[in-house]
């Protein structure tokens, strides 16, 4: 009993830094929003982006000069399971941002505007997580 | 030995699915604990690739008063990835490393949406004893699909049986998940409480 005492103190002291971090972040991208493009609406290769437009705006509103890589991922159905991809490319230094949007089965990951994006690093990356990697659109920012 | 099949009786039953998740993202790790009436473990494991981990388990065993530690490998034999779906085969073994007559082996998968989960497993423990054989389902619903980064809630239903009884015991199980971090909550009628965590690294 004593370890299950200690299970709901660590989750609870989760729960609370975790809500802490959030509000940095939201004041965060508030403060950039004037940058805000509705990037999300434009045509990629005169395909529309599939993404959760709402997610999209909030992610580029801090970004300028940059590259977008926007990878369908298949088996990307729990928030737990995809950890393991934002900090694979959070190793790669290359990487300015990335975000997952569960709803669309999206990574999304910023690099500068001059760097050669490939699509073959970027599925090997997502299969190390166990996943799959099933077409990318660039959105330049 | 009666009285001993009577203690692996709850034994078995006070385990909840310490298998979830045995595997992370290549070079990943996890840190395990549970807890319940009966015994109190936590494990460790190291996955080098998406395809295996590695781990050892140390266990507190309360009502025999016994510890133990476990040496633990699991396999993923058969993952399927849709747009909307992930389902997954395992293999699992451990061995103890102060008794190797003291040993599992199993099988268990799962499917699982955004919304719906179901996962099964089978496992052959053997020890000085008594070997057993317990088997397991589960079914959970997710009330609302939170996005990346939100509070995610699962409502499940577990149903066990082993070998050294016939019964059915079924139980509600309820499962968080935030970040890094995974807390499940089981409760049964005869062994009250008991709870799981887990963080990834």
């Amino acid at each position: 009993m004593k370890l299950i005492g200690i299970i709901l103190f660590l989750f609870s002291s989760w729960m609370v830094a975790s809500d802490h971090s959030h509000d940095h972040m939201d004041h965060s991208d508030m403060m950039h929003h004037s940058h805000e493009g509705h990037a999300h609406e434009e045509l990629v290769d005169g395909e529309k982006l599939e993404v959760n437009p709402e997610r999209f705006d909030k992610f580029v509103a801090t970004l300028s000069n940059a590259q977008v890589a926007v990878v369908s991922v298949k088996g990307m159905v729990c928030d737990f399971c995809a950890r393991g991809i934002e900090k694979t490319f959070q190793k790669d230094k290359n990487v300015k941002k990335i975000d997952v949007d569960l709803s669309q089965g999206k990574v999304l990951v910023a690099f500068d505007k001059g760097f050669d994006i490939n699509f073959e690093d970027i599925k090997k990356k997502i299969l190390a997580n166990g996943q799959n990697a099933t077409g990318m659109q660039i959105v330049s920012i | 030995m009666g009285m001993y099949r009577y203690i692996l009786f709850f034994y078995i039953i006070a385990s909840i699915n310490i298998e979830a998740r045995p595997i992370s993202y290549s070079g990943g790790s996890t840190l395990m604990m549970f807890s319940d009436n009966m015994k109190d473990s936590i494990y460790y494991h190291f996955s080098p690739t998406y395809k295996y981990s590695i781990g050892i388990e140390s266990v507190k065993d309360n009502y025999l008063n016994n510890d133990y530690s476990l040496l633990r490998a699991t396999y993923l034999i058969n993952r399927k990835n849709t747009q909307y779906s992930q389902r997954n085969l395992y293999i699992n073994a451990g061995l103890s490393i102060n008794d190797t007559s003291n040993n599992f082996y199993g099988i268990h998968g799962d499917w699982e949406t955004r919304r719906w989960f179901v996962g099964f497993g089978f496992k052959k423990l053997n020890n000085k004893i008594i070997d057993y054989d317990q088997k397991h389902l589960q079914l959970g619903v997710a009330p609302y699909l939170g996005e990346y980064g939100d509070l995610h809630t699962w409502l499940m239903i577990k149903t066990k049986k082993n070998s050294l009884n016939d019964d059915w015991y079924t139980y509600p199980v309820l499962k968080f998940f935030k970040g890094n971090v995974l807390v499940e909550f089981g409760y049964n009628d005869e062994t009250e409480w008991d709870a799981h965590f887990m963080y990834r690294f």
